[in-house]
């Protein structure tokens, strides 16, 4: 059964491999000099800078300043939205972002061991 | 081909045999082409067999082609893995063994050699 004549069984020789050309690796002129990856990256590293500085975050003179949230305290009465906590939130969102996008462009991309991909149904 | 060295020819015309060039024959041994249990099958033997005479014709005048079977006792039979092939010109054999060699055949990287006549026509595939 299925041995007719005009059945054409795939052969066992391998396709005539071309030989391998000398081509430089994905990596070079490839995704890491694109500018906009070339640029997301540049401020993934300044914000890791940031995060691992220990500078105060929000450098902004008082006057430049946005209202303050109504402060939230923990069950000890120590406040837990400061300024430097949600500067400090503000920037990590941006850092998972930025990781996010770099990944989306560059599937190749290993990203640092403490990113989340982002939830879909978020 | 001969190859004639012009001017004084100290070894009375005797070739150099530095470089260890092998004999062209018109015969070609593919080595370590198919498995003992590949080839115990009967539809498997066909299927290899078509294989071979289907690509192998491309390269020249394919005459013959000798693949070795186990037999069914599983004695080891000499050449059992190689497929030999016949042209009927060197030029043919040399032409296939320049193709084939480094080629996959059903996963396995082929070599190919050159493969004595004498030996060849006497039935002798020990290599």
């Amino acid at each position: 059964a299925g041995d007719g004549a005009g059945r054409k069984r795939k052969s066992r020789w391998a396709d005539d491999e071309p030989k391998p050309a000398y081509q430089l690796p994905d990596f070079m002129g490839g995704i890491e000099f694109d500018p906009e990856v070339q640029s997301l990256n540049s401020r993934l590293l300044e914000i890791s800078r940031k995060l691992q500085s220990g500078l105060p975050l929000d450098d902004r003179p008082e006057g430049a300043r946005s209202p303050s949230p109504e402060p939230v305290y923990d069950n000890m009465g120590i406040r837990i939205n400061t300024r430097e906590y949600r500067a400090r939130e503000k920037l990590n969102r941006e850092r998972q972002e930025i990781i996010s996008q770099i990944i989306k462009k560059n599937p190749a991309f290993k990203p640092p061991a403490d990113y989340r991909p982002p939830k879909l149904h978020k | 081909m001969v190859i004639e060295a012009s001017g004084f020819n100290l070894l009375g015309g005797t070739l150099p045999t530095s470089a260890t060039t092998e004999n062209p024959t018109k015969i070609l041994c593919l080595n370590q082409v198919v498995t003992i249990d590949e080839l115990r099958d009967d539809n498997e033997y066909e299927e290899i067999l078509e294989d071979m005479r289907d690509e192998c014709a491309k390269f020249g005048d394919l005459t013959t082609i000798i693949i070795p079977r186990p037999d069914m006792e599983g004695k080891l039979i000499p050449g059992v893995g190689k497929v030999f092939l016949e042209y009927a010109d060197t030029v043919s054999c040399s032409n296939a063994k320049n193709m084939l060699g480094g080629r996959k055949f059903g996963g396995n990287t082929v070599t190919a050699d050159y493969y004595p006549e004498d030996k060849f026509y006497s039935a002798d595939y020990s290599g």
